[in-house]
């Protein structure tokens, strides 16, 4: 499903190196570590949001970085769901119009798909509320329902936990762990949280160089 | 979807998207207001202006000569003698040469002594219902003039000496209407149009005073008894008196040769409408270019205005455009959706600044159809609007472009890097 080879960024002088990584259909990975380690970047990389200094990133046999910027775009938003520490949206519109937006980018318009999704992160009756009107742990919830509104076959997700308490961190594991299977989606997930590490049996640790 | 992300995205900032829908409002409010008035004013001057070739009348201002005789606006000037300009009527060139006599009003309207001829040939506006006047102190009103003063045939009313007050009743002379115009949209709809002969009746010319010289009062007392049938003979002794002389050519000629024919006598001059209208217009114009620079300095703020609104709010939305990036949106979708909503900012300005344009212009139409009895609307609409609003919508589109572009160039793993 995902292989990566040989992947490098740089920042200055600074350079980071991965680990070739080789993630199957259904998987679910935990990359554990420090600040400054690159977590971010990795995620990035894989998402085809940042583009590596060497090596290079297969998605299906597709390597990424060959597509053209619009491909791209595209691509992501068809095949994968991003899921970021602090959740962003787009403030203008409330819970629906935001969930209807990334359909929209992809062309996919499916409202029972939409309600089934709030359903199982239990915010259905939120679905007419602001964005401004939630709490970090429900906006944390809707974003999980953005990242899997287009059935996507990776889900990608940076820090989701670490501005939670324990209750709300381990609702939102559960939900990415539960959903992403019902799915049959990759879950990758980096973070420092600690918290996560015994959730998983799959995880590797990036070190700063 | 993109249409209603714009729209929310400008109203979910209503103070800043205001501003700038107000400035261009008021850009295109002021542009619309004197566009319609400048072109209201030109239509109606010519129209009444190119009725008429030239004016003869009294020596003095020219263009309150045709101010007063032509469009009824200004303060009639001094009267000639009839036997002074009788040698027009017969000249070759001159298809007409109708006599006019000012001074008198009812309630602000004018009234005209006049040949039937000015209402017949000059006008040719026919009559609603009643007939012509045939006798001194008939009058037929203009179509306007009837209505608001509520006036039918067989009303009687008093004239006053003067244009705008009562200073001076004429209460022994009984006007009657015979007579009702249809409207004509022209100066004619305002007026009280009657004989000569009943101007004369109630200036008797021996008194020898200037239509508008309020410095003689009448010391005398009207002749009661007088026998209207005879006051032509009367008048034949006497030197008759007329405000001024509308002549039409008949030939192209006559333009050259007729007025320096006027003007070599003493007592007369002779002006052309055409061209002091012309020389109106030409004075005006500095007025609407200073208004114009105005507007255009107005639309300038509304777009700078425009442009940091949105800039501003690139700068609020970096990261819900990174992450509409990320949830699939080309960048091309984010520089569309950005113009749109340059776009529809515009709409909004042009929407209201049409409304207060119009609006305004109908509201000073009321105002200047009581005090000048010139129609003046904001329900007309001119060609030049159509190029105003694409105009206004290009530019609003070309301003978006600067934002639209930061939107575009925003570079998503950079900026989902800078967690707040």
């Amino acid at each position: 499903m995902i292989q990566t080879k040989g992947l490098s960024v740089a920042y200055g002088n600074r350079k980071i190196e991965f680990p070739d990584l080789q993630i199957d259909k259904g998987d679910q990975l935990l990359v554990l570590g420090k600040s400054g380690s690159g977590k971010t970047s990795l995620l990035n990389l894989l998402g085809g949001v940042l583009s590596p200094v060497s090596g290079n990133v297969l998605v299906n046999d597709q390597d990424l970085n060959s597509l053209s910027g619009r491909k791209q775009d595209k691509f992501r938003g068809d095949n994968i769901g991003f899921i970021f520490q602090t959740p962003h949206f787009i403030k203008a519109l409330n819970v629906e119009g935001n969930l209807q937006l990334s359909q929209y980018l992809t062309g996919k318009r499916d409202d029972s798909h939409l309600d089934q999704l709030l359903q199982k992160v239990d915010l259905l009756h939120r679905k007419k509320d602001n964005i401004s009107n939630l709490s970090e742990g429900e906006k944390q919830r809707i974003s999980i329902v953005r990242a899997l509104i287009n059935k996507p076959e990776i889900i990608l997700a940076d820090e989701p936990t670490s501005a939670l308490d324990d209750v709300s961190c381990d609702t939102i594991v559960q939900l990415l762990k539960n959903l992403s299977q019902e799915n049959n989606a990759v879950l990758v997930i980096v973070t420092h949280d600690k918290r996560l590490k015994d959730q998983f049996n799959n995880h590797i640790e990036l070190n700063a160089i | 979807m993109l249409f209603k992300l714009s729209w929310k995205n400008i109203i979910t900032r209503p103070y800043s998207s205001g501003l700038s829908v107000v400035l261009l409002a008021s850009s295109i409010m002021i542009i619309l207001l004197a566009i319609l008035t400048m072109d209201q004013l030109e239509d109606k001057f010519n129209e009444n202006a190119n009725k008429i070739d030239l004016v003869v009348g009294a020596k003095g201002s020219r263009l309150q000569l045709v101010l007063c005789n032509v469009f009824h606006v200004d303060h009639p000037t001094g009267n000639i003698y009839q036997e002074d300009v009788s040698f027009l009527s017969k000249h070759p060139f001159v298809k007409s040469a109708i006599p006019i006599s000012l001074g008198d009003s009812y309630k602000s309207y004018r009234i005209v002594g006049t040949e039937l001829s000015f209402l017949t040939n000059l006008y040719q506006t026919p009559l609603r219902e009643g007939s012509f006047f045939k006798k001194s102190l008939e009058v037929v009103a203009g179509a306007d003039v009837a209505q608001k003063l509520d006036l039918k045939i067989g009303s009687v009313f008093h004239g006053s000496h003067g244009i705008s007050e009562s200073i001076h009743d004429h209460d022994d002379f009984d006007y009657t209407i015979v007579g009702i115009l249809k409207p004509s949209g022209e100066v004619i709809d305002q007026l009280l149009v009657t004989s000569l002969e009943s101007v004369w009746d109630v200036h008797p010319s021996d008194h020898d005073k200037g239509s508008f010289d309020l410095t003689k009062e009448k010391t005398h007392a009207h002749d009661h008894g007088h026998d209207h049938d005879h006051h032509g003979e009367n008048h034949e002794e006497s030197k008759k008196e007329v405000t001024a002389l509308l002549i039409n050519y008949s030939s192209p000629r006559a333009k050259f040769s007729i007025p320096s024919l006027v003007n070599k006598k003493e007592q007369i001059m002779a002006a052309e409408p055409a061209i002091e209208i012309k020389q109106l217009v030409d004075l005006l114009a500095p007025a609407k270019s200073v208004l114009s620079v105005l507007a255009w300095f107005i639309f300038g703020l509304a777009v700078i205005s425009m442009i940091i609104t949105l800039l501003n709010s690139m700068k609020d939305r970096k990261y819900e455009i990174a992450m509409m990036r990320v949830s699939g949106a080309t960048a091309r979708v984010v520089l569309f959706s950005i113009l749109l909503e340059g776009f529809l900012i515009s709409l909004l300005g042009i929407l209201f600044g049409f409304i207060l344009g119009h609006g305004l212009m109908e509201l000073m139409g009321y105002y200047l159809t009581m005090n000048y009895h010139y129609d003046f609307t904001g329900l007309v609409f001119d060609f030049i609007e159509l190029w105003i609003i694409a105009g206004v919508l290009l530019i609003g589109m070309i301003s978006a472009l600067i934002p639209a572009i930061v939107a575009y160039r925003i570079d998503i793993s950079q900026t989902l890097k800078n967690k707040t």
